[in-house]
């Protein structure tokens, strides 16, 4: 039986209404993700419970891991008369029972809605003397009907520029280097940090939810555990050499910022998915380390591109549909043209003015045989009416994607947020060539799974 | 249905020395002056007190008031209630939210309650998310024209025989009005389509959206299928399928001979719904959930209810030989029993097997509105002891028994949920039933009884209400429980501090654990999570 | 009962024209309830001689209280109702969730009950119909008629026809029906035949022309109605009538709002827009 029964092949259904599966979800997740990544930070949602209550549980859900954060629990009388009263007992409450050094508030479509001014509420907490000393409460606007996730990532990530960083002195630092590394998993960020370290820079990362959303079983709950960047790191990236903004979309903004702010000159550029991408993240570091690329980094290319040379065959014209977050897409497409695969179906809820130049960019010649849709009503249920029309050989995208890959028996491999159904990708890394490897291990373990299960025997091969 | 005898007073700690009254006193101390305030309230020592005429007087606690801003709470709002939990699990309506997407998004799927369309032509929208993803645009402007757009691609596209429209935040702020549209899209379609008024700060929990999910889906509804129903015919309300306890329930029911119309909402559809006012008993599971629909019915039907539990073997045996004598018919009684025998060997088997290895063991369990009552059943047919226990979003009745309620204080935050004044249908009132209903309670059978959790609790253990993170950390790190229960959000820090945490919302993704069948499972699971290898390798060597 | 909803631009009387009109009801021996739904809470202070009074909002604010209908709703002159739904300060919150919210407490706490035997509610609407909350009044089940104050003044009638853009939304599902303008003089040259031939166009009519008085001022700074003050004044009659044409009205209508240049052309005609 299909487990969605209800989407048939045939005229695709054009919507401008209703969304159905969509390919996003709200900006305030994003907020609290980026919150966690910031050294004993507890994040705090001034909404309505119920918003705190599923971010949580959905990063939860994902990192297998606990994800603290407070909410202002908004109830009818709040919402008419402004939430100010609950957010400053929820500073109280914060500071007292759970002593953070930060406290980053996101806020939600109620309190957009009705108008809530942070700042306002925040020093006034500051004149009643419930803000420690020493310790912080910062924020940024994601009301959930502007943008989608990864802009809610965008916002709490350039809340940390404008609340923290500095410009100290006249020179920058030499080979002091933030690197801003989009919404990708604690595994992702540690890659990155590795790497910078190998191209002997002095990296300050932000977020940096490596240590936090991926903390080891001691027998001890570590309310704010050992990872995530310092409010000194933040202060000390505005007199950084240069930004690295990894991802238009979720670190562009960030990056803008702190220029406009310390005049830390930045580079954004693609997620460092696959090979030509980490190349050009490894260029991006070379020219602030005086010109060398170490040996080990050298030894890790050649291995992708060993396995891309030998295991060609395999990829070669193999159709892919993908969902989920443009940096994330974008990545992925170029990775997958690399092998010459095609992204022949990409879908993103997500909106932003260069997803789809970026991605034209990416497809060249092949630009015609693809649909990509972005925005309102470019959701998995469209995706899959165009799968259900003319199929394609894996799916990439989140857990949402096992109903279509059941369904129409498509390969598939997890990617993205969130995961709720597999682990694996909090602990090894997509990004950097190592991270390439274990994209393209996945991809060849599915595709030939797939031909061992359905190779009559004549043709059972034992060998690849 | 008493697990351990509730006159014995808690041991808190193996070796005896933490007092019930030390614990709460250190614990609270840590909060700002009026937290503090509140929290004592919430947080009380189960000291029962008999009076001379016998009965018992629990220590009053604070519930269903509002979550202190900040605190870390386990809470989730009035929409998830409504959506996620009452009309999420009925297959067969299109259930879009209207809001940003947010809303949807994370009540698509995640709630675990299953269902089984016989067919593959048979409707399931229970895979899609719904959402009309309100823009900027739609907020300042009003985001009704988008919903009425948005009804009607549902329509055209997927052709279902009804739809809800779940009201999310902005949407009460920008004053949409649901109702209106819904009416107008049903009038122009002619299905059934209604709207839901469960916006997220609704009340203090998921227990307003619960509420306002009963009130319309008794509305729209409930009593617009008069199709009748057989004399052994019930309606199983507040069961929902989590894990699959619903299917084990509908097969025990079925082989004692007892008729389900349907279940409010598990494994249900909407044409069960329309029907259930032809049953002729209420089996009420969840009190908190739906005693609201319980109560409706009986008002414009005459229908009366009772509360059954159907978590743990013997309070199975006990709510379906409840049941039978309902219906005081001999034989049906006859295959009640032929039904408890047949399934009983196996459960006493398990409790062999799993018994010693559990036997004494310490639980806490923090979860729902019924659950964490419900479950110190079968803890206690393991012989595990309960040593506090606490509801997220339940009321005073659901801790001190229904005997409260004419004393709950009725406060704003509940007078703004509507309540729905019934009167009994002129046709359908059957007061045959009512009769019937007085000369059983006569011969002491009881209807619309609910003795609450405390009663049933051992003497001096904490009953804490809208337990938050620091107070479950503080008693973990206190007591050191065997087993801590709660949700998703607890999971993960409750194991990192060494102690096993079963989610008893979610079940972990195993189950069934109703029936005599589930009852097994769950032995067999708590027998694996308390015992696991993994718990005694968290010391490394180097460090013994 | 009759449900009448009172709008018009903010200033423009709405309030005391409201309160004396339901001072002459409450006379005539009708039982009136008035629902204030602006935030400042200041519609019924000439009923009730200027006693402040609990808001219903003001309920919702503190947690744990239990109310009662009587906390929330004081009598007045001629033992009319008065209630006030209240709501924030201005700049924030959000005050049309405010008259969402308590008009549903209000309906929660039976104030529409027939057992209260009302003949009259009466709601007294802020300003325009700035957001969805301030048209709660006359959605569905609510208010049937609608009165709208205006004068001569062109930004009254402005907004008077705007608001009539809002009740056509509203008839054509709920039902609500525009009762007439009720024009409170501001001495305009023409204005009593230009409201007239305002309303007839909009497909209604002028239920009364109230003239400007001082007397309605010298009432009000004793915090009374006119007919509390003085029962014998001119002008107490003038609400006096308006009252009995309220009450045996019978024209209800969806209007027909004019297009901006049609209202001009009005104004042109009745000599209060220069030729440009």
């Amino acid at each position: 039986m299909s487990l969605l029964r209800h989407t048939k092949g045939g005229e695709v259904h054009e919507r401008q209404s209703l969304t159905v599966n969509p390919a996003k979800t709200c900006q305030p997740v994003g907020a609290m993700y980026a919150a966690l990544g910031i050294n004993k930070c507890l994040p705090h949602s001034h909404g309505s419970q119920g918003c705190c209550s599923y971010h949580r549980s959905t990063l939860s859900r994902h990192y297998k891991e606990p994800a603290m954060a407070g909410t202002s629990s908004f109830t009818e009388g709040s919402s008419v008369f402004g939430g100010q009263a609950n957010l400053l007992t929820a500073i109280e409450n914060m500071f007292t029972l759970y002593k953070p050094d930060v406290i980053a508030v996101h806020t939600t479509c109620l309190s957009e809605t009705i108008g809530d001014d942070i700042p306002q509420i925040t020093e006034n907490a500051i004149d009643k003397g419930i803000v420690p000393e020493g310790k912080f409460v910062i924020h940024a606007n994601t009301p959930s009907y502007v943008g989608a996730h990864p802009t809610g990532f965008a916002n709490m990530t350039k809340a940390m520029v404008d609340y923290f960083a500095k410009s100290t002195r006249e020179d920058k630092v030499a080979r002091r280097v933030n690197i801003i590394p989009g919404y990708v998993e604690p595994a992702d960020m540690a890659e990155i940090k590795r790497l910078a370290k190998l191209m002997g820079l002095d990296p300050i990362m932000f977020p940096d939810t490596s240590g936090v959303l991926d903390a080891p079983q001691t027998g001890v709950h570590e309310m704010y555990p050992a990872g995530g960047v310092t409010i000194d790191e933040l202060v000390a990236a505005g007199d950084a050499q240069q930004t690295l903004a990894l991802g238009p979309v979720c670190s562009g903004p960030a990056a803008k910022a702190l220029y406009a702010k310390c005049k830390v000159p930045q580079t954004t550029m693609g997620l460092p998915i696959g090979l030509a991408a980490t190349d050009k993240m490894i260029m991006a570091m070379r020219s602030l380390n005086g010109g060398f690329v170490p040996e080990e980094i050298k030894y890790e290319r050649g291995r992708l591109l060993d396995l891309m040379t030998d295991m060609h065959q395999y990829f070669y014209g193999k159709t892919v549909a993908l969902w989920g977050d443009p940096d994330q897409l974008v990545g992925l497409s170029e990775l997958l043209m690399s092998v010459d695969m095609l992204p022949k179906y990409v879908v993103t809820g997500t909106p932003g003015k260069k997803f789809l130049k970026r991605m034209g960019d990416v497809l060249g010649d092949k630009v015609h045989e693809s649909f990509v849709r972005q925005g309102p009503c470019a959701d998995m249920y469209l995706m899959h009416q165009w799968i259900k029309n003319e199929p394609v050989d894996l799916l990439m995208g989140n857990t949402y994607g096992k109903y279509i890959a059941r369904d129409d028996d498509i390969p598939y491999v997890r990617h993205g947020f969130p995961i709720l159904d597999r682990v694996g990708h909090q602990y090894f890394s997509t990004v950097g060539y190592k991270g390439a490897i274990r994209v393209l291990e996945q991809i060849l373990n599915v595709l030939m799974d797939r031909q061992d299960r359905d190779s009559p025997e004549e043709t059972f091969e034992l060998t690849m | 249905m008493a697990p351990d005898s509730p006159e014995q007073a808690v041991e808190l700690t193996p070796d005896g020395t933490l007092t019930s009254e030390g614990l709460r006193e250190e614990l609270l101390k840590a909060y700002p002056k009026k937290s503090r305030r509140k929290r004592e309230k919430q947080f009380v020592i189960n000291e029962k007190t008999v009076n001379e005429d016998g009965t018992v007087t629990l220590p009053q606690i604070g519930a269903n008031t509002r979550t202190i801003p900040g605190i870390l709470t386990q809470r989730g709002c009035t929409y998830a209630g409504c959506k996620g939990v009452i009309l999420g699990p009925t297959r067969d309506i299109v259930n879009i939210t209207h809001g940003p997407i947010g809303c949807g998004y994370y009540s698509w799927l995640t709630r675990r309650n299953q269902t089984s369309a016989p067919n593959d032509s048979d409707a399931n929208y229970m895979t899609y998310c719904f959402s009309t993803d309100m823009q900027d645009e739609n907020i300042i402007f009003g985001g009704e024209k988008k919903l009425a757009a948005a009804i009607q691609e549902a329509y055209d596209i997927f052709q279902p025989k009804a739809i809800a429209v779940f009201s999310t935040c902005p949407v009460g702020l920008i004053g949409d009005d649901v109702h209106q549209v819904a009416k107008d899209m049903k009038e122009k379609l002619g299905i059934n389509i209604f709207g839901f008024s469960c916006e997220g700060y609704k009340g203090v929990s998921q227990s307003a959206g619960h509420h306002i999910a009963n009130n319309q889906v008794f509305k729209h509804v409930v009593g617009t299928d008069n199709t009748p129903r057989s004399k052994f015919s019930i309606n199983l309300l507040g069961e929902y399928n989590i894990g699959g306890d619903a299917f084990v329930l509908e097969d025990l029911l079925e082989r004692c001979g007892i008729e389900l119309v349907s279940t409010f909402s598990g494994n249900s559809t909407y044409d069960q719904f329309a029907n259930a006012h032809m049953a002729n008993l209420n089996a009420v599971m969840c009190h908190r959930s739906i005693n609201y629909v319980a109560d409706m019915i009986e008002k414009k039907y005459g229908t009366p209810w009772i509360k059954v539990n159907f978590i743990g073997a013997k309070s199975t045996a006990k709510s379906l030989r409840k049941i039978g004598e309902y219906f005081a018919d001999e034989k049906l009684m006859e295959q009640i029993e032929k039904v408890i025998s047949e399934e009983y060997p196996a459960v006493f088997e398990a409790q062999k097997k799993y018994k010693p290895s559990l036997e004494g063991k310490r639980v806490m369990l923090f979860v729902g509105g019924s659950r964490a009552h419900h479950y110190q059943d079968l803890f206690g047919e393991l012989g595990m002891k309960t040593v506090a226990a606490g509801y997220e979003f339940a009321h005073r009745d659901d801790y001190e028994g229904r005997a409260v309620i004419p004393d709950i204080k009725i406060d704003a935050d509940s007078r703004n949920i509507e309540e729905l004044h019934v009167d009994a249908d002129p046709d359908m009132y059957d007061s045959d039933k009512v009769r019937d209903k007085w000369a059983k309670e006569e011969k002491g059978y009881t209807f619309a009884e609910y003795d609450g959790m405390m009663t049933q609790m051992a003497e001096k253990a904490l009953v804490i209400d809208d337990i938050n993170h620091y107070e479950s950390e503080e008693l973990i790190k206190r007591v050191k429980p065997d087993l801590f229960c709660a949700g998703i959000k607890e999971k993960y820090v409750v194991q990192k501090m060494g102690v096993p945490c079963k989610q008893l919302h979610s079940y972990d993704y195993g189950g069934p654990y109703a029936g005599f069948r589930g009852a097994i499972e769950f032995y067999k699971d708590i027998d694996r999570l308390v015992n696991a290898k993994v718990w005694k390798m968290i010391k490394a060597p180097w460090d013994e | 009962m009759r449900k009448v909803a009172i709008y018009g631009k903010g200033g423009i009387g709405k309030s005391t024209t409201t309160q004396n009109t339901v001072a002459a009801l409450a006379e005539m021996g009708k039982k009136v309830m008035v629902v204030g739904c602006d935030p400042k809470a200041d519609s019924t202070r000439l009923l009730l001689g200027g006693l402040a009074q609990k808001s219903v909002l003001d309920t919702i604010r503190d947690e744990g209280e239990d109310i009662e209908l009587d906390d929330i709703r004081r009598d007045g002159f001629g033992s009319c109702k008065c209630v006030e739904s209240g709501g924030p300060e201005p700049g924030v919150g959000c005050a049309g969730r405010g008259i969402i919210t308590s008009i549903n407490m209000l309906e929660q706490l039976g104030a529409y009950d027939e057992s209260e035997e009302l003949d009259y509610a009466f709601y007294d609407v802020l300003g325009d119909v700035v957001c969805g909350g301030f048209a709660m009044p006359i959605r569905q089940g609510k208010a049937q008629e609608i009165y709208i104050v205006c004068s001569g003044e062109m930004m009254a009638m402005y907004a008077a026809n705007n608001i009539c853009k809002g009740i056509m939304k509203f008839a054509e599902s709920g039902g609500v029906r525009l009762g007439g303008l009720i024009c409170n003089s501001r001495n305009v040259d023409n204005e009593s035949e230009m409201i007239q031939e305002f309303a007839k166009r909009l497909g209604t009519q002028m239920i009364h022309f109230v003239p400007r008085d001082n007397d309605v001022q010298r009432a009000e700074i004793r915090k009374m109605t006119v007919i509390d003050w003085n029962p014998e004044a001119p002008q107490a009659d003038e609400y006096r009538t308006l009252a009995r044409n309220i009450d045996n009205n019978e024209l209800f209508v969806i209007p027909k709002p004019l297009e901006i240049e049609e209202l001009e052309s009005l104004l042109l005609e009745y000599g209060l827009l220069e030729a440009a």
